[in-house]
């Protein structure tokens, strides 16, 4: 499988600015990218590509409405029982 | 995490939606509309599930956020639980970091926070891993969008095995 991101060397070179640069973007929140630890830094290429197009999300509403479904947290794995909890609570 | 009011907390979904599609994911359902869902109790929720960018006749990877908001005296809105979900078809396996039932986890394994990793989907060599609290739905997002950047199995041996 090809790979999913860029490195900020590799888009600096795509977009001829330095990698100090790119980073900066980054932590500014104006370029896509995730930021695994303070050296290192991953763009997603999906998100670069849309980034370079200028998608900008909608804007939208939020409305509140009963929930649609039930969900409970942890369900299929090892939890207390309802009376554990209880007791432990 | 707590934020402090219903607006608060719709301008945070809005965010959170718009971080996720700025990285290409799709959202189920997401249209002009987005939803808190009330449950009986008055707890809101944010339940959404998305799908990771992929390229033709490959089945997405799959992402799924989950927050329970519990109104709490002076406090506002806390987060009272979490799942963030990460599935990813083509390499078989899945990532979660949850937040629930805190009282038995703190009390049994002095964490709340625990991940599960499944190198093979559906097969758990642990029942639950350690976990680093998750910030907000970013966080959660981005901690798995970044696992599934790299495009393989993930390594469960390097995660600390609670039970």
């Amino acid at each position: 499988m090809d790979r999913l991101y860029y490195t900020p060397r590799e888009v600096a070179e795509i977009l001829s600015i330095s990698d100090d640069k790119v980073r900066e973007l980054v932590n500014a929140g104006d370029l896509p990218g995730i930021r695994v630890s303070p050296r290192i830094t991953r763009i997603p290429i999906a998100a670069f590509d849309l980034w370079r197009a200028g998608f900008v999300p909608r804007q939208r509403q939020v409305v509140i409405k009963p929930a649609a479904r039930r969900v409970v947290v942890g369900d299929g794995e090892d939890r207390p029982t309802a009376a554990r909890r209880v007791a432990t609570g | 995490m707590t934020i402090v009011t219903q607006d608060d907390l719709a301008a945070y979904l809005v965010r959170l939606v718009a971080w996720g599609e700025r990285f290409a994911i799709t959202f189920a359902g997401v249209d002009d509309e987005l939803t808190l869902g009330r449950e009986p109790g008055d707890a809101l929720v944010i339940d959404l599930d998305g799908r990771l960018p992929h390229a033709p006749r490959i089945t997405a990877a799959t992402i799924s956020i989950f927050e329970r908001w519990t109104a709490q005296p002076k406090r506002g809105l806390v987060r009272t639980e979490y799942a963030y979900e990460l599935r990813d078809p083509v390499f078989d396996y899945r990532r979660a970091l949850h937040y629930h039932d805190e009282d038995h986890f703190v009390r049994q394994f002095q964490v709340a926070t625990h991940e599960h990793c499944e190198a093979t989907m559906g097969v758990a060599t642990c029942g639950r891993y350690f976990g680093y609290p998750v910030r907000d739905g970013i966080d959660g997002l981005s901690r798995l969008y970044d696992v599934w950047l790299r495009a393989a199995k993930p390594d469960c041996s390097e995660l600390r095995c609670l039970s």
